[in-house]
């Protein structure tokens, strides 16, 4: 904030100092939701947009004179006062580095406006010697467009972690080849109807991580990167921060809907927590998984499936990883928690470690699948847990390697080494939640996510995303089937951002077998030179597809090449990795002893090929990306996404089909238009 | 990360010669282990005496496959708690590595802290590797490949300062990790 004329200020000083007043006043440091107009003085762009009764918490951080504190804090939108209690907290402990001790955050919990159009808001927070202080931001309220179509009964969120156009360009090669420049099978998402691009940034950085990329699709709002459904505070606590409503909680408040998820991560993990937990740190496991069961009757979770067990065991089982560390209670002698808890009917949580939560699950009506086998044979479950791995699942290359008796591991296939050889692929789930959901008389929000496309793409182990492509492309078809069929679902296919760059940089000149011997020849002069096709000697690289649906083989004769604008250092031999990362390649056992920090770069990485690719960014893994990603929408209001959109903009038009009906044109590939209701 | 020498000479080796140097290392220290230890590599799963490591395998640790809720721990590995075991698999890469420890996994895995959080690869079959509490400060250099470590085991539940819960702990012998120390700090990492 400007300070007050410099002219003027002994004036006031003087006038101030013979009335016996101290001259300084309070300040606002923080003022929620944010906006331009708080943090710069510019009324645009606005930052926070809701829809019509959408409810999101006020919040403002004020930091009164020295001596003083902060006695009163109101809260006003467009000049009239907010009828709701504001719940003020000093910052004496529970605050982050940087804010006194006498700061103080007063909040009010669940608002919400019907009235369309721009509001301005505004905090005016006093101290004990009567000094106040008024800070003001905007937002607005996103009206809902008059419907020419009837309302979508359900919605499928496909979310492809870390997707962009490349990788969707490797899946379309892989999996159905080209020739002669024609795609001979496209993918499933390449037959919806409508594209748009997607503009990803987070609140606080123009390269998102999961966390805000999901919750921009699911709560109209941006996020910080590694918080899901609140916006930014300055408490430690990362459970008490200003929430925003989910879409889910929206739609099951407002219209009973119900809630799916469906993911190969851990289910903590962020982008299948960013649809129903409302956190500020997206490691707290514990907690994170608790919510998911606590809240469901605000979000109408029906199926979750996925990785991340651990979570679920009493911390006395073994494998468990539920700590009181991470975990979330509300106090509710404390306002600024007891008003979550009383404000918008959220849990007050426990901490407690020793929770059973699995059988919690099971006592709630959910039929718990450890397995594929136990999930196929849930196929009458009202609701369904399902839980096939301790963290991620295994990512497909590995799951199907199982299946097909591929022993590369060190005691079988990677799955058998993990414990988990029965594990279903994301279609095989996607399947499973929409036989549970579909009997859900007032629809559902689906959001089935592709999440080791991202992780994959980490770790620079192109057949590993490729494949993980491959098979969301097929849980996408699983949902253009179902939407196909019931004319009344609008599915999105979607990314959170784009991971590592990557790009494809042509084909090989080789065969596999010419590709070996030019890695014991070693060096770019063998492995880069003589192997990396440009421009036309990239030709058409043509993999073959088994029974299964996945390619035969990966290491082909001629294979796509992939390289990467976002990467870490590495080795590269162009060849698929037998274990999920780049393994030794070699079976000598070392020794100890162990060396001590900092290894020599090379020796990072023992790639036998010596061809080094240094990398633009640090650290081990390639990175999250700022460029834009394609969205594709199919069914009833697919023709709604078009043009380049902030990720934000999809919650609106998603919300708009569901709630007063579809706007866009008629789809004339995608699924019937439901009738007018 | 700023290129630091990790070993007081002069200039930087070739990769070439780095490689064989790291061989050479192995190769003495193995034959250093093998004559000092008299380590049992092709041992059974019981050593013969009571101060020999025992040898352990990852797949020894709990039923496989794992059934629908938590591990059930083999009695085998329960035997051995707080005995010296010999165990082979591979270092965890981590983005931020941790002073004073590091995991071990019967599979390569590379952990992208910043972009996944806790949302990991590990197996549930991992060890976390304890320095010996005087090397606290001290940060593991990762290294590719199978390594074989011995030290004592710990079976059970541990909640670390950093709030991770592990299962599996092997406390290493100083002499595990005192070869070969780099006077350089830490990198630091800028994101």
């Amino acid at each position: 904030m400007k300070p007050v004329l410099p002219l003027l200020a002994p004036v006031l000083a003087m006038t101030l100092g013979a009335l016996g007043i101290a001259h300084a006043a309070p300040t606002v440091t923080r003022l929620t939701p944010p906006s331009e107009l708080f943090s710069s003085g510019n009324a645009e762009p606005v930052i926070g947009r809701f829809l019509p009764g959408q409810r999101f918490d006020l919040q403002a951080t004020v930091k009164p004179d020295a001596g003083q504190r902060i006695t009163e804090a109101r809260f006003f939108i467009d000049g009239k006062p907010v009828s709701a209690p504001v719940a003020l907290r000093d910052c004496a402990t529970g605050c982050v580095k940087g804010v006194p001790t006498e700061a103080a955050i007063a909040t009010v919990r669940a608002v919400s406006l019907d009235k369309a159009g721009r509001h301005e808001f505004t905090v005016v927070a006093t101290q004990g010697n009567g000094e106040k202080v008024t800070a003001r931001g905007n937002f607005d309220v996103v009206p809902f467009d008059v419907a020419t179509g009837g309302k979508v009964r359900n919605i499928i969120l496909m979310v492809g972690d870390g997707m962009g156009a490349s990788q969707r360009t490797a899946a379309r090669i892989v999996k159905g080849g080209y020739a002669q420049g024609k795609a001979i099978a496209p993918l499933a998402m390449d037959t919806f109807p409508a594209t748009a691009l997607v503009k990803t940034a987070s609140l606080n950085s123009v390269v998102t991580d999961s966390s805000p990329g999901m919750t921009a699709y699911v709560s109209g709002n941006k996020n910080n990167n590694n918080e899901e459904g609140v916006f930014p505070d300055d408490t430690t606590d990362p459970f008490d921060n200003p929430r925003i409503e989910y879409l889910s909680e929206y739609l099951h408040r407002t219209q009973g809907k119900a809630l799916g998820i469906v993911t190969t991560a851990d289910v903590f993990d962020a982008t299948p927590a960013g649809n129903a937990v409302h956190t500020s740190n997206r490691g707290a496991g514990t907690g994170i998984v608790d919510q998911f069961f606590d809240d469901r009757g605000n979000t109408g979770l029906t199926v979750l499936m996925g990785g991340g067990r651990k979570w679920f065991l009493p911390a006395g089982t073994p494998g468990s990883e539920r700590a009181d560390g991470n975990d979330y209670a509300f106090s509710s002698s404390d306002p600024h928690t007891a008003e979550i808890v009383r404000r918008w009917g959220a849990a007050s949580g426990a901490k407690d470690k020793g929770r059973d939560l699995i059988r919690d699950f099971q006592g709630a009506g959910f039929q718990y699948a450890a397995t594929k086998t136990e999930m196929d044979a849930a196929a009458g479950a009202d609701r369904l847990l399902g839980l096939f791995a301790f963290s991620n699942m295994n990512v497909a290359l590995d799951k199907i390697d199982g299946r097909r008796g591929s022993k590369k591991g060190i005691t079988g296939s990677v799955v058998d080494d993990y414990g988990f050889p029965d594990q279903p692929m994301l279609d095989e789930m996607t399947t499973r939640a929409l036989g549970v959901l579909r009997r859900q008389r007032n629809g559902f929000v689906l959001m089935v996510e592709g999440a080791s496309i991202d992780k994959q793409a980490h770790n620079m182990d192109t057949e590993r995303w490729m494949l993980d492509t491959i098979e969301f492309d097929r849980a996408i078809q699983v949902a253009q089937e179902f939407a196909r069929e019931q004319g009344d679902t609008l599915v999105i296919v979607t990314a959170d951002h784009e991971c590592s760059g990557a790009a494809l940089i042509g084909g090989s000149m080789l065969t596999d077998a010419a590709l070996r011997s030019a890695a014991e020849s070693r060096g770019v002069a063998n492995l880069r030179d003589k192997v990396v096709g440009v421009y036309e000697k990239a030709g058409f690289p043509r993999y073959r597809l088994a029974a299964d649906g996945y390619p035969e083989a990966t290491d082909i004769d001629y294979r796509l090449l992939v390289g990467y604008g976002a990467n870490a250092d590495r080795h590269e031999d162009w060849r698929t990795n037998n274990t999920p990362l780049r393994d030794s390649q070699q079976p000598l056992v070392k020794q100890e002893p162990l060396k001590w920090y900092p290894a020599n770069p090379l020796e990072r990485d023992d790639a036998m090929g010596d061809f080094l690719v240094t990398g633009q960014v640090p650290g081990e893994s390639a990175v999250h990306t700022a460029t834009d990603i394609p969205l594709s929408a199919f069914g009833p209001g697919a023709l709604a996404f078009t043009g380049v959109i902030d990720n934000t903009d999809v919650f609106f038009k998603l919300a708009q089909a569901a709630v007063k009906g579809t706007t866009a044109p008629a789809d004339a590939r995608g699924g019937s238009r439901p009738r007018k209701r | 990360m700023s290129p630091v020498p990790s070993a007081p000479c002069a200039t930087h080796p070739s990769p070439l010669a780095t490689l064989a140097a790291a061989v050479l290392v192995v190769m003495f220290a193995t034959l250093l282990a093998l004559t000092l230890a008299a380590s049992p590599a092709f041992a059974g799963p019981m050593a013969t005496s009571s101060d020999d490591p025992v040898d352990l395998r990852f797949s020894d640790f709990f039923r496989q496959p794992a059934g629908p809720r938590g591990l059930e721990i083999a009695d085998g590995l329960r035997a051995v708690d707080g005995r010296t075991v010999r165990i082979v698999g591979y270092m965890v890469s981590r983005e931020d590595a941790v002073a004073g420890r590091f995991q071990l996994t019967p599979r390569p895995v590379r952990m992208s802290e910043h972009a996944d959080g806790d949302a990991d690869d590990l197996p549930p079959a991992t060890v976390t590797v304890l320095l010996d509490p005087a090397q606290q400060d001290r940060i593991v250099a990762h290294q590719a490949g199978l390594v074989a470590l011995t030290g004592r085991l710990q079976v059970g539940r541990l909640e670390g300062a950093d709030g991770r819960v592990s299962w599996f702990r092997l406390q290493l012998d100083p002499s595990a990790t005192a070869t070969t120390v780099s006077l350089a700090p830490a990198p630091a990492h800028s994101h």
